[in-house]
């Protein structure tokens, strides 16, 4: 909450500006939220790995300060290049301390679960993160899930989560969470092999059915019909 | 091998591949992945090479998920046509694959089996991919 971080207002745009910006060390970015106009912003990046690499990462709240005003916002959205992971824009949203937001807190997996440690099962996490609303002050940096009493095929879904006091879950309290699966048997990988052969064989003169054709034999059928009909 | 079940239309045009992926470049489902750093065509039968390399690595541990699917018909003329008389018949399938294509995903493994699960599918695949994990972003 004490983080302050130092923002340019940004009066050109388009990809020519923003590039320019990029190739200086900023991130362009826009400021909303309430009932005020969006402000275009401009953040050195150095700021914004300072927030992201934080504890509560993309969930921290901090003050983006400009014109000699500051104002308590947090990360609505992230844009990445998929390729360099290079951050290219960043929504900033106007947060009210005494308002309840939605944030995706993410989920994490604590002890070491009886269907892993003598059954010979493994993890599988299915939901990461979890959609709850509180008060921007109570938003937790994360929600541990106690897993070490689960046997093989057990489960946990988010209604069996206990969330922390002032926090409310907004997920569908029946997604599953975390689930202990049993790897693929040796019998199933070896008839798995035996039909990869076969499968393969079938497929290299085999063609996928056209949708198409249904219908024109439909419509054939009907313009035979008229036609019998006009003749009559 | 993978194609799919029904389509619209038997032949399609080759297109291009310009840009970068602008859906399917996160991790969606499993711990690790195998991301795309060029576009290419990945034939069904690149594909099905590449999962096989990585459960045979993985041992039957794990889940994996391929992220690819074939959509693409590709048509080949027979040998020793002559040209015209129409194109010619559907020969294999492909996926058009853009830059930072997620082209599997792992999960249930540890990092050093996944990492040289994918390296070993990756020399599958026609071109330059990296190893992903939900851990490897530059500011984590």
């Amino acid at each position: 909450m004490n983080l302050t971080i130092k923002c340019e207002k940004r009066d050109v745009f388009g990809k020519n500006a923003s590039r320019r910006l990029r190739r200086e060390g900023k991130v362009p970015a826009v400021l909303y939220g309430g009932n005020e106009p969006s402000t275009h912003l401009a953040i050195q990046k150095k700021d914004v790995f300072g927030i992201l690499r934080s504890e509560s990462g993309e969930n921290t709240i901090f003050k983006a300060s400009f014109d000699a005003e500051s104002k308590d916002t947090m990360i609505k959205e992230l844009q990445t290049d998929p390729v360099t992971d290079e951050i290219l824009h960043i929504d900033l949203i106007l947060i009210a301390m005494d308002k309840a937001v939605r944030v995706s807190v993410p989920i994490v997996v604590a002890g070491e679960a009886v269907g892993v440690k003598t059954e010979g099962g493994f993890v599988d996490l299915i939901t990461r993160e979890v959609e709850v609303e509180c008060l921007p002050g109570d938003i937790p940096e994360q929600i541990g899930v106690d897993i070490s009493d689960l046997h093989l095929h057990q489960s946990i879904k988010i209604e069996e989560i206990t969330f922390p006091k002032g926090v409310e879950n907004v997920s569908d309290p029946q997604t599953l969470v975390v689930l202990i699966e049993a790897p693929a048997k040796e019998e199933e990988i070896v008839m798995e092999a035996e039909e990869e052969e076969e499968v393969e064989v079938m497929a290299e003169g085999e063609q996928p059915e056209v949708i198409k054709k249904e219908k024109e034999e439909e419509e054939k059928k009907d313009q035979e019909a008229s036609k019998e009909e006009k003749k009559e | 091998m993978l194609m799919p079940k029904k389509v619209k239309y038997r032949k399609q045009q080759r297109g291009r591949m310009r840009g970068k992926a602008n859906r399917g470049s996160s991790l969606s489902f499993g711990e690790f992945g195998l991301q795309a750093m060029e576009p290419c065509w990945i034939t069904a039968r690149q594909i099905e090479a590449g999962r096989i390399a990585i459960t045979r690595h993985a041992k039957r541990k794990g889940k994996l998920w391929i992220r690819a699917f074939p959509w693409k018909p590709v048509t080949k003329k027979p040998t020793e046509v002559r040209m015209g008389k129409g194109k010619g018949d559907p020969e294999f399938w492909v996926d058009v694959i853009k830059p930072g294509c997620i082209l599997y995903e792992v999960e249930g493994i540890s990092e050093e089996v996944a990492r040289e699960a994918m390296r070993l599918a990756s020399h599958k695949l026609p071109i330059r991919t990296r190893f992903v994990s939900r851990k490897s972003r530059e500011w984590r």
